[in-house]
C-alpha cells in the first residue's frame, strides 16, 4: 500500500485502521455494537449544547436514535444472513455538510470498514459530528475503532487509486464530474461501485387543492425543499407543474408568498442573480417558447410551453424555477427519464405519481414525496437502497426432496 | 448615426443630450441585431421586448456577457468576418469570442483614439508596448491584450515592444527606446500585473533606476492580480513614481466585448464614460437601476458592436456610478468606482466534490 500517515488530516480514526482495513473481519448488518455505537452517537450529539443552531445535525441524530434504528432493522426480514462486503471507500460530497454522516451510517450499519473522504470545507457541523463520534469510540465502544475512518486529504490521484484498489465497494457522492473523475481509478475485480450522479427534481402541484391548503405552510414547505439548500441539491424541484382548473389564482398566491418568504429569510449574492439571469438568456436562445414571467431576481421564473428533457440542463439554483401547466400526469412522461430523481407532489396522490411512472415504463423518478420533505434522512436514496447494497448476503439452499438439479458456474 | 458622434467631442455632452443620443442609437441597434441574429432575437422575445417601450437607454435588455463565451454569436455573414477578438481568460476559463466585421474594428479603433486624444493630445506619440510582440502575431485571432495594443496602434508614432517571446525584459530595446525619445512625451502600455511584474520588479531587481518624467504610464485589465499580492493602486503608484520617475498614470477599464469604448481615468482617478458608451449600475435583487453613489452590477452600452448583439451587456464586475457631468476635471457624463469580479457565491448542494 502505498499510503502515508502524512497524507491523511484524521477526523475519526487512524492510519492503522487504514493499514489493516483489508484483514480487519467484516460484521453482520445491524449487529447490535453497531446499533449500541450510533444510539450512543447519538446522545452524546444531543448533549452539545450548539445543536439548536444546526437542523441538519440534529436531525440526523434523531435518525440514529436507537428506536428509529431499531424500526429500520426490523423492516429487513433477511438480516441475519447479509453481512458487510469489506472495505467502503466513500466519496463525499462538499456542500452537504452532514452527508458524510448518512453515507457512512448506511456503510458501518451494513458490517463495512468504513473510510470517507470528508470535504476540506471545514463545516462546524463536521467538526460536531466527528468529535462526538471520536468520543463514543474511545468511551465506549473501543472493539469497533477498525470500523472508522473519517479523513480529509487534497485531490490527490494516488490516495484516490490507493483507496480505490483496496475497497470492495465505492461509494461517490457529487455528481458525474466527480464519478468520471473516479472512475479512472480500477477497483478489485469483485468490488461494487454505488454513484450518485447529476439529477433533477420536480414539485406537482395540484391548484385547487393547493387554494384549499394551508397556504404558508406550503411556502414554508418549498422553501425548505429549494432555498434552504440554495436549490442546489438533487432533490430541490427546478421544475413546477400545475395541474387542475385554477391554476392562474393559486400561482399567484403561491409565488406571492414565497417570495415574501425568500426577501426576508434568503441571503442571495448578486453572482446568483447574473448565473439565474444568464441561465435564462440561454435557455430561451435555444427554445423559443420560454417566457420569463417574474419580475424581480429572489424568485426567477420562465414558462415553458412544452417539456423537453434537455430543457432540464439549463437549471440553475438559487431560486431559478420552470413552470408548466398539464391536465394530467401522463404529460409528464418526456421529463421523467434516468435524470430525474424526487416528485414532491402537494394536493397530488403518490400513488397516481406512482402509476405514471410504472405504466409509461420511465427510467427515472426514485422518490415521490410530499412537498417539503425532498431533503429527508433516508436509507433508500437515488432508488439504491443503501444499507443492502452494501452487504452481501449468505445464500443458503434448502436441501430439497426428490431428484437433484445441477446448475453450472 | 454614428457620424451623430463623430462630430463632437468624446465627453462633451451633458446627460439628458447624451441619453437622447444614446437611446435613438441604441434602439437602432437593438433592432439591428434582432434581425440579424437569431438567438438574440429569441432573447429578447423571452425577456420581453417591445421595440414601443424603449423610452430610455435603461429599458433597452441587457445581454449577459458570458453568453460571448459559450456561444459562437453574430449579426453578419460568415464571409463577412474580418477578425474574431478572444478575451485574455488563463488557461482552461472559457473566453469571450467576439465576431468583428471591418466596419466595427474600424470603429472601434477611431473612437479608442477619440477617447485618448483628450487625454494626452493629438499628436501621435511614441509607444512602449510592456508585452511580448507574440500577443499580436495571430491576425485573424486576437486576445484583449492584443486588441488593445492593435487599437493603440493608429495613435502612435513608433511602437516597441520590451518584452521577450518567454515575457523577460528586453533592457536594451527599452534602453534604445529611452535614448531614442530622451525629453519627449511618450506612452507606457501595458496590463497592470504585467507592468507591476515584467517591468518594474524586474527593473528594480536589476537596480535600474530609471527617470521618466515625460512618460504616460497607461494601464488596463484590473487589479485583482495585483490586490492578491497586496499591491493597491496606490501603491502600485507610489512605488512606480519613486522608482521610474513617472508622474503621468492613466488607468483604464473596458472588456473585449466592448473595445474602443474605454472608461479612461481622469487626473482625479475617476473613470468616465465618452458619449459612445455608458454605465447603468444595477441593483442586483431586481436589476432596477441604482442612484449615483449606490453600489451595484455594471451594465454597458455601446453604440460600436455592428457585428455581434454586443451593445447593451449586464458585465460580472461591480462598481458605482460617482457622478455625472460635475467632476472637476471638466469632462461632462457619469463617471465611475468600479470594484472589479464579483464573488463566486459559496453554495450548499450536493455536487463538485471535486469543483471546489
Amino acid at each position: 500500500m502505498q499510503l502515508e500517515e502524512k497524507d491523511f488530516e484524521f477526523l475519526v480514526g487512524d492510519f492503522n485502521v487504514l493499514k489493516n482495513a483489508e484483514k480487519t473481519s467484516v460484521l453482520p448488518m445491524f449487529c447490535d455494537e453497531m446499533m449500541d455505537l450510533l444510539a450512543d452517537l447519538s446522545n452524546e450529539i444531543f448533549q452539545n449544547e450548539k445543536i439548536r443552531e444546526y437542523a441538519d445535525v440534529s436531525s440526523y441524530a434523531y435518525w440514529i436514535r436507537r428506536a428509529s434504528l431499531k424500526r429500520k432493522k426490523e423492516a429487513y426480514t433477511e438480516q441475519e444472513n447479509r453481512l458487510g462486503r469489506g472495505v467502503a471507500f466513500h466519496i463525499a460530497p462538499s456542500n452537504v455538510p452532514v452527508n458524510f454522516a448518512v453515507s457512512m451510517t448506511s456503510s458501518v450499519l451494513a458490517g463495512n470498514v468504513t473510510i470517507v473522504r470528508v470535504s476540506s470545507k471545514s463545516f462546524p457541523q463536521v467538526a460536531m459530528i466527528c468529535d462526538a463520534l471520536a468520543r463514543v469510540i474511545e468511551e465506549k465502544h473501543v472493539k469497533l475503532k477498525p470500523y472508522f475512518c473519517l479523513v480529509r486529504y487534497e485531490h490527490n490521484e494516488r490516495i484516490n487509486r490507493e483507496l480505490s484498489a483496496l475497497c470492495d465497494i465505492r461509494i461517490v457522492w457529487g455528481g458525474d464530474q466527480t464519478i468520471k473523475m473516479i472512475q479512472k481509478f480500477p477497483m478489485p475485480a469483485r468490488a461494487v461501485e454505488m454513484n450518485f450522479a447529476d439529477r433533477y427534481s420536480i414539485a406537482v402541484i395540484n391548484a385547487e387543492e393547493y387554494l384549499r391548503t394551508d397556504s404558508p405552510k406550503a411556502a414554508r414547505d418549498f422553501y425548505m425543499d429549494t432555498y434552504y439548500i440554495d436549490q442546489n441539491a438533487c432533490s430541490s424541484p427546478s421544475l413546477v407543474v400545475w395541474i387542475g382548473e385554477n391554476i392562474e389564482k393559486a400561482r399567484e398566491k403561491f409565488w406571492k408568498e414565497l417570495e415574501n418568504l425568500v426577501v426576508h429569510e434568503y441571503q442571495m449574492s448578486p453572482i446568483q442573480a447574473v448565473d439565474k439571469y444568464t441561465s435564462f438568456c440561454e435557455l430561451s436562445m435555444k427554445y423559443p417558447g420560454v417566457s420569463l414571467v417574474s419580475d424581480n431576481n429572489f424568485v426567477v421564473r420562465l414558462e415553458l410551453d412544452c417539456l423537453l428533457p434537455e430543457m432540464m440542463e439549463y437549471k440553475n439554483g438559487g431560486g431559478y424555477f420552470f413552470e408548466y401547466k398539464i391536465r394530467e400526469l401522463k404529460e409528464l412522461t418526456p421529463i421523467l427519464g434516468k435524470k430525474c430523481q424526487t416528485v414532491s407532489v402537494l394536493g397530488v396522490s403518490a400513488e397516481d405519481v406512482r402509476r405514471t411512472v410504472f405504466e409509461e415504463g420511465v427510467k427515472g423518478v426514485d422518490r415521490i414525496v410530499p412537498l417539503g420533505q425532498t431533503m429527508e434522512l433516508e436509507f433508500i436514496w437515488d432508488g439504491y437502497p443503501m444499507i443492502e447494497n452494501m452487504t452481501r448476503i449468505v445464500y443458503i439452499s434448502q436441501e430439497r426432496k426428490g431428484g437433484r438439479g445441477i446448475r453450472n458456474g | 448615426m454614428i457620424e451623430e458622434f463623430y462630430k463632437r467631442n468624446p465627453y462633451e455632452l451633458t446627460s439628458e443630450k447624451k441619453e437622447s443620443l444614446l437611446r435613438k442609437e441604441l434602439a437602432e441597434l437593438t433592432e439591428f441585431h434582432k434581425k440579424n441574429c437569431k438567438e438574440y432575437e429569441r432573447f429578447l422575445k423571452a425577456a420581453g421586448y417591445k421595440q414601443e417601450n424603449i423610452k430610455r437607454v435603461e429599458d433597452i435588455p441587457f445581454y449577459p456577457v458570458r453568453m460571448f463565451k459559450k456561444y459562437d454569436l453574430k449579426s453578419i455573414d460568415e464571409k463577412e468576418v474580418f477578425k474574431v477578438m478572444t478575451s485574455s481568460g488563463t488557461t482552461g476559463q472559457a473566453v469571450s469570442k467576439i465576431y468583428l466585421n471591418q466596419e466595427t474594428a474600424m470603429m472601434q479603433q477611431k473612437v479608442m483614439i477619440k477617447i485618448l486624444n483628450d487625454f494626452w493630445g493629438k499628436k501621435r506619440l511614441p509607444m512602449m508596448i510592456v508585452d511580448s510582440p507574440a500577443v499580436v502575431k495571430n491576425r485573424k485571432l486576437f486576445s484583449a491584450r492584443g486588441a488593445a495594443v492593435i487599437g493603440l496602434r493608429m495613435a502612435s508614432s513608433d511602437m516597441v515592444y520590451i518584452l521577450n517571446d518567454d515575457m523577460s525584459l528586453n533592457i536594451e530595446k527599452l534602453k534604445d527606446f529611452l535614448e531614442k525619445y530622451q525629453g519627449q512625451r511618450f506612452v507606457i502600455f501595458g496590463f497592470t500585473s504585467i507592468v507591476w511584474r515584467h517591468f518594474y520588479q524586474e527593473l528594480k531587481k536589476r537596480n535600474e533606476k530609471e527617470n521618466m518624467p515625460q512618460a504616460v504610464l497607461m494601464t488596463g485589465g484590473g487589479w485583482k492580480k495585483l490586490e492578491k499580492e497586496s499591491v493597491t493602486r496606490d501603491e502600485f503608484k507610489k512605488e512606480i513614481h519613486e522608482f521610474c520617475g513617472i508622474n503621468y498614470f492613466l488607468d483604464h477599464y473596458g472588456m473585449v466585448e466592448q473595445t474602443g469604448c474605454i472608461y479612461a481615468e481622469c487626473e482625479y482617478g475617476h473613470l468616465h464614460a465618452s458619449i459612445y458608451s455608458d454605465v447603468i449600475v444595477r441593483d442586483y435583487k431586481d436589476y432596477s437601476p441604482c442612484v449615483i453613489g449606490k453600489p451595484g452590477i455594471l451594465q454597458v452600452v455601446s453604440v460600436l458592436p455592428r457585428s455581434y448583439p454586443g451593445h447593451s451587456l449586464l458585465t460580472e464586475d461591480e462598481g458605482v456610478v460617482l457622478g455625472e457631468d460635475d467632476c472637476p476635471c471638466g469632462r461632462k457624463g457619469k463617471y465611475i468606482k468600479v470594484f472589479g469580479r464579483m464573488k463566486d457565491a459559496e453554495l450548499r448542494g450536493c455536487s463538485d466534490t471535486y469543483a471546489t
